[in-house]
């Protein structure tokens, strides 16, 4: 058993092949797309943690920090020049207002370096005053960004339902966020610090892949996988 | 023939039957013909000779230290009161309090309640004067029926009632107004009391506290929540005595200290009643070859069910529920008679279980096969015989088990154990020495923790706004916070305020608020309402309710099931289902059920056949092997001259170890590698429990990865742990590549330790029960119940997110502390490295050793931890990749 595992140490940059174009999934959860120069993210959920505190449970107020930090060095290593967040940028639509100085700073600096574009999301529907665009959806390079994924679609990618695979091997199984997509529809992973995932194989999924298409790539500690579907389980 | 189906019996018993028959625990039932044995008759009455009732002007108190109700009582019975009834009745009139040791049937009941019963006995006393702590709501409540037959026999004016979560509304505010004399409740709707702003006026009168089963609460938060109440009520009523009854501890003096603590300068008395016989204890002898591995004891089901012919009534302890499952099952495959044989566990539902017990008490079963749910509780009657099916795990487990049978003191309690594998053939019989010399080796009473002291602020606050200082001197009243320092307290306070981070991001959103003159008091109202229904430290796997539908036949497609509103079975933790599709068999109270479908918080399942159902593995529920068994353990491995004494086929197996290997000694550690088949194997023996084993395989693995040993992954039981890996470690220690001295070294409790625990699923685990008690994370919020799934989701990213940034943070204090001495037990490793350091022994071994045969069984039958979670990525990504280049075979 595991006789190949010492193989896999060599580290590879996985490509992700969709619609016809080559992105490059990180393990922070974003997908980078090298010929838009473009890192897209997913479900930021900016100041959840904080939102709790006003109902009585002070959850740690660091999540919004830890999502900043993960994306500054994700977009000095692809050194990207635009940023399109797709929805449920924040957890609240009032959240902006409440980001701490120092997040705030940082989300400024952020906006100043490269192009950003937030399109809305069920938890953040009407713009807002952080800098960038605000834009419901978005259409680039004949691919379709928006928040909410859509049966049917073709060349689609979403994010909003915080997809994650559980794998289970020889006697081992891991559970971590992943990439889905079957070609016509992808999904992201969230990428906030505060977000949690769903079992690709949970109803909220059926009838949105065509299941022999589908390919699935998991976030690991240092890059990504790209997994055999048959390894799937539920929980 | 045919085996017999198993039922689980309840339904076909009277759901209510007559109390009043009943024993009140240590005076003999009214309605038997008998005077019993242990009580010496009046003089006159009964067999002659016998000494008399009462010696005056000898020894023992005078008569005029009990009302002449209470003796006319005693005398219409025939009774007399035992001497440590009056020996804690003495320590009341001192005007001290009192621990009384006594084992179970000792009448230790009738001796916390004597002085309650003296003291109101003229009738005049106005208000709460005796409140009874229990940890179990269902003593509470048979403990009160049992109090109120004498009080009205002896036609006293004095009323005793119960206060626990099922008690009405409008009862509860009745008895705020007008409280009983006598109240009996719990731990934690004690707390509950006294955060109510009216606490002062409720406790004001209070004479006694009587605090039962001392010894099941001390050792967990429930007791840190207790003593921190008991500290606020010594300040509420001055006149306090406190009367503790436990069981026979390792440490009585600590118990002494703990109930003296908040009460300072007051005395305290240590009794302990004259001990019963003897126990009588021995090992279930069987022709049958004892197996390797495995909890199942499947080769002792035809034994069993001969020695429950032979007794009239048998309790059958295991040490988990799917246990439980099995034995139940095993009995009734086997039943030909029909005995009735029945089964409680802690995942039936709770009417199924008073069914069980209402039936045991009335002397309806034969054999009831039971966990740890009926290690306390009530007076079962006619139990002849306490069977210990698996490890007895410890001593004083042990001893408390064999006290469910024969509730007479001067008769012997009947027990047997019954090892399930090779291993627990010498446990067994280091519990049986243990037992013989009657050793002690429970678990010291817990210094107090931040989470549960976080709760206790919060609800102090919402009694009334406090000083800090004040505060702070009162919990130190409480015993496991005598030594906290000012500093945490602070930080706990803090952290009800708002969190207690670093980043002071939440002031606006502050639970509590410092008032110009310095108190801390609520923020609003809410908060208060919260706090009450987060109260506790009982932290329940989420769980969903199982419920029996007709039949299968479920048309395609249906997602919920018709016919639902079946009978609700029991409980079973949620995360169980996640492994089920519909249609798999399992086990469940005894049935074998199909999986129908999961709908909001209820399983629905189906009567079913099926020849190889899953038996759900419950969490929890498995105690370590205590350390003195395994110190007993190893030293009947290291006495091969006393191997007489243990079965053949378990002698010859260690002698067949002597001769192909060496034979684990008393103070080292034996380290055994092999190769086998591709793998190579390291296998070590440190008796230390399966917890503190799997934290050293976690570590281990870690360490072997550096040294290139290529560690592929490890199982722990409590005896062994196995690592295996690609690399040839019997190579690598001999050519001094790989130092078995610097890889148990006591430094890998330092940043290995810190490496794994940013990523451990155990202290996340943990996290989260210290999050919850705290109050940080809430497991109600009014109107809006959240599912379990969603906070266990939640509270593990918070740990994530807080262990990053501020893993000095007190709650991570709080859950490392636990974590030490529960889920991975760092505490018991620490002593164990320390204990062999260089004493490693290593033998290199061309095939596996006849010790290491158990453990090898267990992979595949245990949880086996792959040495990281990236592997099983990588091995699924290899496999994609081979699928792609058509070259994975199918």
């Amino acid at each position: 058993m595991g006789q190949t595992l010492y193989k896999a140490e060599i580290t590879e940059t996985p490509i992700l092949r969709f619609a016809g174009n080559n992105f490059e999934p990180l393990p922070s959860g974003g997908l980078y797309w090298h010929a838009q120069q473009t890192l897209l993210v997913a479900d930021l959920h900016f100041e959840k943690m904080a939102s709790f505190a006003r109902r009585g449970q002070m959850l740690p107020p660091y999540d919004t920090g830890l999502t900043l930090a993960r994306l500054e060095a994700d977009l000095r290593r692809t050194g990207a020049k635009r940023m399109v967040s797709l929805g449920d940028s924040f957890h609240r639509a009032d959240a902006s207002s409440l980001l701490t100085n120092s997040d705030r700073m940082r989300l400024d600096t952020l906006t100043d370096l490269v192009e950003c574009i937030w399109l809305s999301g069920n938890h953040d529907p009407a713009p807002h005053s952080i800098g960038g665009t605000c834009l419901p959806d978005l259409m680039l390079d004949g691919l379709i960004l928006t928040h909410e994924p859509k049966r049917g679609a073709t060349g689609l990618m979403a994010g909003h339902l915080h997809p994650a695979a559980h794998i289970h091997i020889e006697g081992r199984s891991t559970r971590r966020p992943c990439f889905v997509h079957d070609n016509r529809l992808l999904i992201l992973p969230a990428y906030g610090a505060s977000t949690g995932s769903i079992n690709i194989l949970s109803p909220a999924f059926v009838g949105l892949f065509h299941w022999p298409a589908l390919e699935v790539t998991m976030l690991g500690k240092d890059r990504t996988y790209p997994v055999s579907t048959k390894r799937l389980v539920r929980g | 023939m045919l085996p017999a189906v198993p039922v689980v019996y309840g339904a076909s018993f009277h759901p209510s039957l007559p109390l009043e028959g009943r024993a009140w625990e240590g005076v003999a039932s009214c309605t038997t013909d008998r005077p019993p044995p242990s009580f010496p008759p009046l003089k006159g009455e009964g067999s002659e000779g016998a000494e008399p009732l009462w010696p005056i002007g000898k020894l023992g108190p005078p008569v005029t230290t009990l009302p002449r109700v209470i003796t006319d009582w005693f005398a219409r019975k025939g009774w007399a009161p035992r001497q440590h009834q009056l020996d804690v009745l003495e320590s009341w009139q001192a005007g001290a309090s009192a621990l009384l040791i006594a084992p179970t049937g000792a009448g230790k009941t009738l001796a916390g309640f004597l002085p309650t019963l003296v003291d109101l006995a003229d009738g005049k006393f106005e208000g709460l004067h005796t409140l009874y702590i229990s940890p179990l709501k269902a003593l509470a409540v048979d403990v009160q029926r049992n109090l109120n037959a004498p009080i009205f026999e002896m036609g006293l004016k004095i009323s005793a009632e119960t206060r626990t979560g099922d008690t009405p509304a409008s009862k509860r505010a009745r008895q705020r107004a007008k409280p009983p004399h006598i109240l009996l409740t719990t731990p934690e709707q004690l707390a509950l009391l006294i955060s109510h702003p009216h606490a002062e006026l409720f406790f004001g009168s209070l004479k006694r506290i009587v605090l039962d089963e001392l010894h099941a609460l001390v050792t967990s938060k429930r007791g840190e929540l207790l003593s921190l109440a008991l500290a606020r009520i010594a300040k509420l009523a001055p006149g306090l005595q406190i009367t503790a009854l436990s069981a026979t501890v390792a440490r009585p003096d600590l118990m002494r200290d703990w109930i003296a603590q908040p009460v300072p300068g007051r005395e305290t008395h240590l009794l302990t009643s004259s001990g019963g016989a003897p126990p009588v204890l021995e090992i279930l002898e069987t022709q049958q070859r004892l197996p390797w591995a495995g909890h199942s004891a499947n080769y002792a089901h035809q034994d069993l069910y001969e020695v429950i012919k032979q007794h009239k009534t048998t309790l059958l302890f295991v040490n988990t529920r799917s246990q439980a499952e099995m034995l139940f099952q095993g009995l009734w495959a086997v039943n030909d008679d029909m005995l009735p044989i029945a089964l409680h566990h802690g995942s039936l539902s709770v009417e199924q279980r008073r069914k069980v017990e209402n039936a045991m008490v009335s002397g309806q079963l034969k054999a009831v096969v039971c966990t740890s749910t009926l290690d306390l509780g009530i007076d079962w009657g006619d139990v002849d015989l306490v069977v210990q099916v698996g490890a007895p795990k410890g001593s004083s487990r042990m001893l408390q088990r064999i006290g469910r049978a024969n509730h007479r003191l001067d008769e012997p309690s009947k027990a047997m154990l019954v090892p399930s594998n090779r291993f627990e053939v010498l446990e067994c019989e280091a519990a049986l020495e243990a037992v013989a010399e009657n050793h002690q080796d429970s678990e010291d009473p817990v210094n107090g923790g931040y989470d549960v002291l976080a709760q206790h602020v919060l609800g102090m606050a919402c009694a009334a706004p406090f000083a800090a200082d004040d505060l702070y001197d009162e919990v130190r009243l409480a015993w496991p916070y005598r030594d906290l320092p000012r500093k945490q307290f602070d930080r706990v306070v803090e952290l009800v305020a708002t969190g207690g981070y670093a980043l002071q991001a939440y002031e606006r959103y502050a639970r509590l608020k410092l008032t110009e003159k310095g108190l801390w008091r609520v923020a609003n109202p809410q908060v208060a309402q919260q706090y009450r229904l987060n109260i506790g430290t009982i932290i329940e796997e989420p769980m969903v309710r199982v419920r029996l539908i007709r039949t299968r036949g479920l048309k395609k497609g249906v997602q919920s099931p018709v016919g639902a509103g079946g009978r609700v079975l029991g409980e079973m933790e949620e995360y169980f289902f996640g492994t089920l599709l519909v249609g798999d068999t399992f086990i469940f109270g005894g049935e074998i059920v199909a999986f129908e479908g999961l709908k909001d918080n209820e399983a629905y399942v189906s009567r079913a056949q099926s020849a190889n159902p899953k038996i759900p593995s419950y969490m929890g529920g498995r105690f370590p092997l205590s350390t003195y068994l395994a110190d007993r353990v190893r030293l009947i491995l290291d006495s091969p001259d006393d191997w007489g004494k243990l079965p053949d086929q378990v002698s010859d197996w260690l002698r067949l170890q002597r001769d192909v290997s060496v034979l684990p000694k008393r103070d080292s550690l034996l380290v055994e590698t092999f190769p086998r088949g591709t793998l190579n194997y390291m296998v070590c023996y440190p008796f230390e429990g399966r917890l503190a084993h799997q934290t050293l395989g976690m570590l281990l693995t870690r360490r072997l990865e550096r040294s290139r040993a290529r560690p592929l992954g490890f199982v722990a039981s409590e005896y062994t742990l196995a690592i295996w890996g690609l690399g040839d470690l019997s190579g690598l220690i001999r050519t001094a590549r790989l130092s078995l001295d610097e890889l148990f070294s006591e430094d890998m409790l330092g940043d290995d330790l810190e490496d794994w625990l940013d990523e451990s699923a155990l202290m996340k685990r943990t996290f989260r029960n210290c999050a919850i008690i705290s109050g940080l994370i809430e497991r109600r919020h009014p109107g809006k119940e959240k599912t379990g799934r969603q906070i266990t989701m939640s509270s593990d990213l918070i740990y994530d997110v807080l262990y990053q940034h501020e893993p000095d943070h007190i709650l991570i204090q709080a859950t490392r502390r636990d974590a030490a001495r529960g889920l991975l037990d760092i505490e018991r490793l620490g002593d164990m490295l320390r204990r062999i350091r260089s004493h490693i022994v290593h033998k290199p071994l061309q095939r596996v050793s006849p010790l290491a045969v158990p453990i090898l069984l267990d992979i595949g039958r245990e949880p086996i931890f792959g040495e990281g979670r990236e592997s099983a990525m990588s091995d699924a990504a290899d496999e994609l990749m081979r699928e792609a280049l058509g070259s994975d075979p199918i």
